[in-house]
């Protein structure tokens, strides 16, 4: 008994280190979720989606090189979830962008842009999945960037510090990215005694491992990134009415 | 720059029409994410392994250690949904008791698992052999021709061929910085990295305006066309889809009511 216990204790403590070395662990892997759950975050995000093309074309028809600029913004976004993130724990791991993204370019633009990049990810790198592809879009390119947004403007009305409300806004953003993450496994897998609530617990003391560093290195990082934009690339900032109260 | 990439442009099945190469690819997932019990997905597992190393002719060791990749998400995943935490000795949990609460597993959440484990495995094989035989530009022909909105079809041409601009620029800033101790320490890295995705977005804004530009310039309405390759479809291909499909069908309903 003492010794399967051992091994047991010792098999738990080895998966732990697991997901640390997968950087990309929020990804819902291919197959991961029943097929009528798929299904059912696939609905979720359509609305979102829709509403983020039409966004989208109304803004190609004021200006055509707004479809050329988000083809980069895009890009920009794919790339930025490959670097990899000098992280506070020490262990590496790859920025979401979902918050400075949705700072830069407003939530609706990034529903879409998250779901292509989403699929590229899948299909280039096997990150994430085909029939998972809703789920993720829904916690990664929905809730995630319209809570950043959220959050970045309710500072700004608040007239808390800049550097603040842009570490709040990429940190909560990435937290609730996860937190959703969680609720949509709880949801599929349900614990046989505690239901969906105790299930959720254990997804997100699972995967807290990994996603509350990930979370402040991030909100850091963003906040960087914002300060060199505004020292540096103030006109392009403005291009894109970030500064939407002129400072 | 992506080894899947580079694979989907060189294997054998290249020059297979790419619908016929979708429609199996997505009919046979969900065939697989059907299935109750773990014969089929293993079936699939084994059948897209076959097709892709044997036919398209995909290096084995890469498939494999591509089969690797999400075995950190799943590893988490599946122990969070085997684990059962609950208070007093329970019998039919299997573990160890920690101050009153039982931590360990069952019979049926082991079942789960290993249903669990062998579809998302099928499931990844699938899309394995859609992106190592496809490339990503006939992928998005076939979503052009489902009718899937013009917009977003031309957003994912321009953001594909894009990743590999921007892809190119960021690592020669990385090596640029690195090599002048750009990530010494975790300050400095900090501050590289931020650097590095400031400036990347502002060659990035500048890029898509001299896009847009040089498209003017050449007559730009609205409207990229690409030239596509006319692939022959193939009756024998079909069929065989067809086929291995509704066995694999077939199966999933026999395999029905069987305990595992």
């Amino acid at each position: 008994m003492k010794r399967r216990t051992c091994t047991l204790i010792f098999a738990l403590l080895l998966l732990l280190c697991f997901p640390q070395q997968n950087a990309w662990a929020m990804h819902i892997m291919e197959g991961f979720l029943p097929l009528k759950w798929s299904l059912f975050w696939y609905a979720l995000t359509l609305p979102f989606f829709i509403a983020g093309l039409l966004s989208i074309q109304k803004a190609v028809k004021v200006d055509p090189g707004v479809k050329m600029l988000l083809g980069l913004a895009g890009a920009f976004a794919f790339v930025l979830s490959a670097l990899k993130l000098p992280s506070v724990t020490g262990s590496c791991s790859h920025p979401t962008g979902v918050g400075l993204g949705a700072i830069l370019f407003g939530p609706w633009v990034m529903c879409v842009l998250g779901f292509i990049v989403l699929l590229f990810q899948a299909v280039l790198l096997a990150h994430g999945g085909l029939t998972t592809l809703g789920a993720n879009t829904f916690s990664m390119a929905v809730v995630g960037p319209l809570a950043a947004y959220a959050i970045y403007r309710l500072g700004e009305r608040l007239s808390l510090p800049r550097w603040l409300s842009v570490f709040l806004a990429a940190f909560l953003g990435d937290l609730l990215t996860y937190v959703t993450t969680s609720v949509q496994l709880a949801l599929a897998f349900p614990a046989p005694d505690g239901g969906v609530m105790a299930a959720m617990v254990k997804f997100m003391g699972i995967f807290a491992i990994t996603q509350v560093p990930l979370a402040v290195s991030e909100g850091i990082l963003t906040i960087i990134v914002f300060n060199f934009l505004l020292a540096h690339n103030r006109q392009e900032l403005e291009q894109l009415r970030v500064l939407s109260r002129g400072v | 720059m992506f080894r899947i990439d580079q694979y989907a442009y060189t294997s054998r099945l290249r020059h297979v029409h790419p619908g016929e190469k979708f429609a199996f690819a997505i009919l046979t997932m969900f065939i697989c994410l059907a299935a109750s019990t773990v014969l089929v997905p293993l079936l699939v597992t084994c059948l897209a392994a076959a097709a892709v190393i044997m036919v398209a002719r995909v290096p084995a060791r890469f498939y494999f250690r591509l089969l690797f990749l999400p075995l950190g998400f799943l590893v988490a995943g599946l122990l969070a949904v085997t684990l059962t935490i609950s208070r007093g000795a329970n019998p039919a949990v299997y573990g160890l008791v920690i101050g009153g609460v039982t931590l360990g597993v069952t019979g049926p959440a082991l079942n789960q698992a290993a249903l669990i484990f062998t579809k998302s495995l099928g499931a990844v094989s699938c899309l394995y052999f859609l992106s190592l035989t496809t490339p990503m530009v006939e992928i998005i022909s076939i979503l052009h021709r489902l009718r899937v909105p013009a917009l977003l079809v031309e957003m994912m041409g321009l953001i594909y061929r894009f990743i590999f601009v921007i892809m190119e620029t960021a690592g020669m800033m990385y090596v640029s910085q690195g090599s002048r101790c750009g990530y010494a320490g975790i300050r400095t890295s900090f501050r590289s990295m931020a650097q590095l995705v400031a400036n990347l977005f502002a060659r990035s804004y500048h890029r898509s305006r001299a896009l847009y530009t040089a498209l003017l310039a050449r007559g730009y309405t609205g409207e990229i066309r690409m030239w596509e390759e006319p692939r022959p479809v193939s009756a024998k291909h079909l069929v065989l889809i067809a086929l291995v499909d509704l066995t694999l069908l077939v199966l999933v309903l026999v395999t029905w009511r069987w305990p595992v």
